[in-house]
C-alpha cells in the first residue's frame, strides 16, 4: 500500500502556509454559500481525507474553459485548485510534453483506480471514426473513453463537454456529441457556458474535493447552487423590464440609459446561470452590464435556436416561460399590467420549483422534451 | 558525431493552444525535415453556411478562447465592409483598447507559460542562468509565472468594463461598441492600465516603457542588456546569447501585416510586406490557399472562392491545415512581422539574413508588449464620454465583403459572401494558418517547418529541446490554425 496524502499535505508541501489554508476554508464556504460556521468541516475533511486526483483532458474546444479558469477571483482558491490538478494531468498547463505526458496519464490512471475525477473540456466528434481531433495518434473518443473506465465522476467543463456547443451547430460537420453521450456509466456533473465562470469551475471542483461528493444537481445534471436561477431573475436592469423601459437599437437613448435588452435579443429570461450574481472577470462585469443581450451560452442547443438578436419567441423548452414574449409584448402595451403579470408569472414559478423539488428524475426530463 | 537517421512524432505539444503534432526526419544529429500537423477539425465555415450573417459575430469567435477578440474583431470589420459602416471615433477607440488587451495577455501567457519553461528543463543544468529560469518560470510553480497570471488577471478588467466578459466577448460590434463608459469608467479603465504600466516595468523589463520601446538598434539592446539586470527581457537576452537563438529557427525571409488598431484612417501598425528587406503595399487579391498536402478537397483559390471539404478518406496530405500563400510564397506573420512591416528599428536589426528567429520572435513580442500599453493609455485619454460609441448598420442581401486584422499571433483574415440575406460562404485564414502550414504543390514547407530544418536533436532525445524552443517562438495558436 502505497500512503496516501492528503489535500492538506499537498499544500504544505507546494509553500502554501496554515494561515493561508485555513483562509482557503473560509473562503470556500463562502463561495458554496454554506456559512462561517463549516469552515472547519472543511478544514477537517482536508486535513484528514486522501486527495482525489483529477484528470483533465481536452477534446474538440477553443480551450475557453481553461482561460477563464486561470482567472479565477481568488488567487489564494486559484493556486490551490491549481496545484491539486496540475498533479495529475492536463495538456494546456502541465511541465512535461509528448510522451512523458501521455505516459503520466497511464500511471494516474492505473495508480488511482476508480478514485479520480475525469475533468473534461470539449468534447469527441464522431464522424470518420474520430479522426477529426487526433491525441497522441488516436482519437480523442478511445482516450475519452480509456479514461472515463476507472473515472469516479465526471466533470463536463463548458458547453462543449455539457451540449456540443456552436461546434455542434448544424450541420454539425464533425458529430461533436457531448459526453455524456458516449459515457453512460457514470456520474457526470454538468457545468455549462461558453465558458462557464471561473467561480462557478473552481466552486464545483472545490465542493467536489472537498467534501468527496457530487454537488446537487438540476434536472439537466447542473449543480443547483450555481445554476438555479435565471440571468433575467438577479438581473440589475430587470426594474427597466418591469416598466417597459427597451433598448430597441444598440445607438438609442435606451441603450445609453441602460435600458432592458429583451427587445434586441436578451436570451436572459430563459437562461439559467450565475453571470448576473457572480459576474465575470473577478466580478467586474457581464454581457448585459456591457451593453449586449446575453445569448444564453449555458444553454443546450443555444446555437441553433435562430438569430441572437431577434427577440424571444415561442420558447418551448421551460413550459411556464412560454409566456416571456407575451409579457414583453403586454410590457410595451402598459407598464401597470405588465407588473401584474409578471409577478403572477413569478409566484407561478416558484410554486413550480416547490413541486418539481429541484433533482427529479427522468419523469422531469422527459417533460422538458415533450413540451 | 551522432550519425544515427531516425524519425519521431514531437507531440502532442503541451503548452500550446489546441492540438499540434510535428513529424520529424532526423540525420546526422539534425531535423532534415518537418511536417506539422494539426490534428484538430471542427468545420466552423460549414456551420456558418446559411446562417443570419450577424450570428457570424457568436458563433465565429468561439473557433478559439484565447484570441476570441481577434476573430470578433475581425467579423466586425467584415460585417462593417459588407454594409458601408464606421465606427465613430469613440468605437474605434473602444475596439483598439478590448483588442490590444486581449493580444497584450497573449504576448504574457506566452513569455510566462508557455515559452521560458523550457529553459528550466533539466537538460540546461549547470548554465549560469539556469537556477533563475527553475525559480521563476519552471511550468506551474515558477513565482514570475503565478505572478504574470495574477498580472494578466488584472489587466482584463478592461474586459469586464468595456466588453462584459471575456473569453468570448460580444460587444464588439460593425459600428462600434455596444458599451459606453462615462468618465468614471475611464478613470477606472487608467488607473487598471497605469497599475498594469507599472507591473511590466518592475518584473519584465526592470525600466521603463518608453525606454525599451525606444530601443533602437542591436547596438542599443547589447548597451541596454549589459545595463543591468534587472526585469525577465534581460534574463531571456543571457539566455539567447548562451543558447545562440538568434542563430535558431529561421523562417522564410518574408514578412506580412494586415495592419493593427486603425483609427481615423491610419494604424498603429502599418500593413505591407517585407520580402528580402523590401517593402511592398499589401495586396490580398494574391493571397490563396492550396490544398496539396492538407485533408481537404478542392482546387488552390483565393478565399473569396475558397472551399472546406474535408477528405473523409484522409488519403493526400497530412494535416487538416491548409496551405495559405501570398503570390504563391509562404508569409511569417506575428508580433515580429508587424514590426518589421512598421520599419520599427530594433525589429528589423533583429532578423539574421532578413529572416526571423527565435530570439528576434520574443524580444519583438515584447517590445510590442510596451508599444501597446503606451498606445492603450493614449488611446483610453482620447475617448469622449457622452459621444456615441456605435453607429448602427443595415446589411444587404446580397454582398461580398472582407475583414482584415492583426490578433496576437499575426495576420488574420475572414472573406464573407451574403447571398439573399444569408451567408453563402465564410471562409477564414488565420495567423497560425500561415506560419503552420503544410507544404504546397511545389512543395515549398510551411514557415515553421522551413524554420525547424537543422535544429539540433540530441542522441535519444524523443521530444528535442530545441525544436520545443522553434516551435513555441512562434507561439501558435492551433485552434485558430483549422476550425
Amino acid at each position: 500500500m502505497q500512503p496516501t496524502e492528503t489535500f492538506y499535505d499537498v499544500m504544505r508541501r507546494q509553500g502554501i502556509t496554515r494561515r493561508s489554508f485555513l483562509k482557503f476554508c473560509s473562503l470556500t464556504a463562502t463561495a458554496l454559500g454554506l456559512g462561517p460556521a463549516f469552515t472547519s468541516t472543511i478544514a477537517n475533511a482536508m486535513e484528514t481525507k486522501p486527495r482525489t486526483p483529477v484528470l483533465w483532458l481536452h477534446g474538440l474546444e477553443c480551450t475557453c474553459c481553461s482561460e477563464s479558469f486561470i482567472r479565477s477571483a481568488h488567487p489564494l482558491v486559484k493556486d490551490v485548485v491549481l496545484s491539486m490538478i496540475s498533479l495529475d494531468y492536463d495538456d494546456t498547463l502541465m511541465a512535461a510534453a509528448g510522451h512523458q505526458a501521455e505516459a503520466a496519464l497511464e500511471d494516474t490512471i492505473e495508480r488511482y483506480k476508480g478514485q479520480y475525477i475525469l475533468a473534461v473540456e470539449g468534447n469527441p466528434p464522431l464522424n470518420e471514426d474520430g479522426m477529426f481531433c487526433i491525441v497522441g495518434g488516436k482519437p480523442f473518443v478511445d482516450q475519452l473513453r480509456h479514461a472515463a473506465k476507472h473515472a469516479k465522476a465526471i466533470i463536463s467543463w463548458g458547453s462543449c463537454a455539457s451540449h456540443g456547443c456552436v461546434q455542434a451547430a448544424r450541420p454539425n460537420p464533425t458529430r461533436a456529441t457531448p459526453v455524456h453521450q458516449v459515457i453512460t456509466d457514470k456520474p457526470i456533473i454538468k457545468v455549462p457556458g461558453c465558458p462557464p465562470i471561473a467561480e462557478v469551475m473552481t466552486g464545483v471542483i472545490t465542493y467536489m474535493l472537498t467534501f468527496d461528493r457530487i454537488p446537487e444537481l438540476d434536472r439537466t445534471g447542473r449543480p443547483k447552487m450555481f445554476y438555479s436561477q435565471r440571468i433575467h431573475d438577479k438581473c440589475y436592469r430587470r426594474p427597466h423590464f418591469d416598466a417597459g423601459q427597451f433598448v430597441e437599437s444598440f445607438d438609442d437613448e435606451g441603450a445609453r440609459r441602460g435600458y432592458c435588452l429583451y427587445k434586441v435579443g436578451c436570451k436572459g429570461p430563459t437562461t439559467y446561470n450565475a453571470c448576473s450574481t457572480v459576474r465575470w472577470n473577478e466580478g467586474t462585469s457581464f454581457p448585459i452590464q456591457a451593453g449586449h443581450g446575453c445569448i444564453g451560452c449555458s444553454e443546450d442547443g443555444f446555437w441553433d435556436k435562430g438569430s441572437w438578436y431577434a427577440r424571444l419567441q415561442d420558447i418551448h423548452q421551460f413550459g411556464i416561460e412560454a409566456n416571456a414574449d407575451k409579457i414583453g409584448g403586454t410590457v410595451a402595451a402598459g407598464v401597470g399590467g405588465a407588473v401584474a403579470l409578471h409577478a403572477a408569472v413569478s409566484a407561478l414559478k416558484r410554486a413550480q420549483v416547490k413541486n418539481g423539488n429541484g433533482a427529479g428524475g427522468h419523469g422531469v426530463a422527459k417533460d422538458k422534451e415533450s413540451v | 558525431m551522432n550519425g544515427e537517421s531516425r524519425r519521431i512524432i514531437a507531440g502532442p505539444f503541451n503548452r500550446v493552444e489546441g492540438d499540434l503534432e510535428i513529424r520529424l526526419d532526423i540525420d546526422g544529429g539534425k531535423v532534415t525535415r518537418a511536417e506539422a500537423n494539426s490534428p484538430l477539425f471542427r468545420g466552423f465555415e460549414r456551420i456558418l453556411e446559411g446562417k443570419d450573417p450577424r450570428d457570424a459575430m457568436t458563433i465565429v469567435p468561439r473557433i478559439c478562447g484565447i484570441c476570441s477578440v481577434s476573430q470578433s474583431v475581425a467579423v466586425a470589420r467584415t460585417l462593417a465592409a459588407a454594409s458601408g459602416v464606421r465606427p465613430p471615433p469613440n468605437g474605434e477607440l473602444a475596439q483598439a483598447v478590448i483588442h490590444a488587451a486581449e493580444n497584450i495577455a497573449d504576448h504574457l501567457t506566452h513569455f510566462h507559460v508557455f515559452f521560458m519553461a523550457d529553459f528550466a528543463r533539466p537538460v540546461y543544468e549547470g548554465r549560469i542562468w539556469h537556477e533563475a529560469a527553475v525559480r521563476h518560470f519552471k511550468a506551474e510553480r515558477g513565482e514570475a509565472v503565478k505572478a504574470a497570471i495574477q498580472a494578466r488577471a488584472e489587466l482584463l478588467h478592461i474586459m469586464g468594463l468595456l466588453a462584459g466578459k471575456w473569453p468570448h466577448t460580444l460587444s464588439v460590434q460593425p459600428g462600434g461598441t455596444t458599451r459606453a463608459p462615462d468618465a468614471r469608467d475611464r478613470i477606472r479603465l487608467l488607473a487598471i492600465v497605469r497599475r498594469f504600466r507599472q507591473w511590466l516595468e518592475q518584473n519584465l523589463f526592470g525600466d521603463s516603457l518608453d525606454n525599451v520601446a525606444a530601443l533602437g538598434s542591436l547596438g542599443d539592446l547589447d548597451v541596454w542588456h549589459r545595463a543591468g539586470d534587472a526585469g525577465f527581457l534581460r534574463l531571456f537576452l543571457t539566455i539567447a546569447d548562451d543558447l545562440g537563438l538568434a542563430e535558431m529557427g529561421k523562417g522564410p525571409p518574408r514578412f506580412m501585416s494586415f495592419g493593427a488598431y486603425p483609427r481615423d484612417g491610419a494604424h498603429l501598425l502599418a500593413p505591407g510586406i517585407v520580402e528580402e528587406g523590401r517593402r511592398r503595399p499589401l495586396d490580398t487579391a494574391a493571397i490563396t490557399e492550396d490544398l496539396s498536402h492538407s485533408w481537404m478537397l478542392g482546387d488552390t483559390a483565393h478565399p473569396s472562392r475558397g472551399l472546406t471539404v474535408p477528405d473523409e478518406e484522409m488519403a493526400a496530405g497530412y494535416s487538416w491545415c491548409k496551405a495559405p500563400r501570398l503570390s504563391g510564397q509562404t508569409m511569417e506573420v506575428g508580433a515580429l512581422a508587424r514590426l518589421v512591416v512598421e520599419g520599427r528599428p530594433l525589429a528589423p536589426a533583429l532578423l539574421m539574413g532578413g529572416r526571423g528567429n527565435v530570439r528576434a520572435r520574443v524580444v519583438a513580442r515584447l517590445v510590442e508588449i510596451a508599444i501597446s500599453t503606451l498606445a492603450l493609455e493614449e488611446w483610453i485619454r482620447a475617448m469622449v464620454p457622452g459621444e456615441p460609441f456605435i453607429t448602427p448598420f443595415e446589411l444587404p442581401d446580397t454582398v461580398e465583403a472582407e475583414g482584415l486584422t492583426e490578433a496576437a499571433r499575426g495576420s488574420l483574415g475572414h472573406w464573407l459572401r451574403i447571398e439573399k440575406g444569408r451567408i453563402a460562404s465564410y471562409q477564414i485564414i488565420a495567423p497560425t494558418t500561415w506560419n503552420f502550414s503544410p507544404r504546397d504543390q511545389s512543395g515549398q514547407p510551411g514557415p515553421v517547418e522551413e524554420a525547424l530544418m537543422g535544429a539540433p536533436v540530441l542522441p535519444g532525445e524523443t521530444t528535442p529541446v530545441s525544436v520545443q524552443h522553434v516551435v513555441r517562438s512562434f507561439d501558435p495558436c492551433m485552434v485558430c490554425t483549422v476550425h
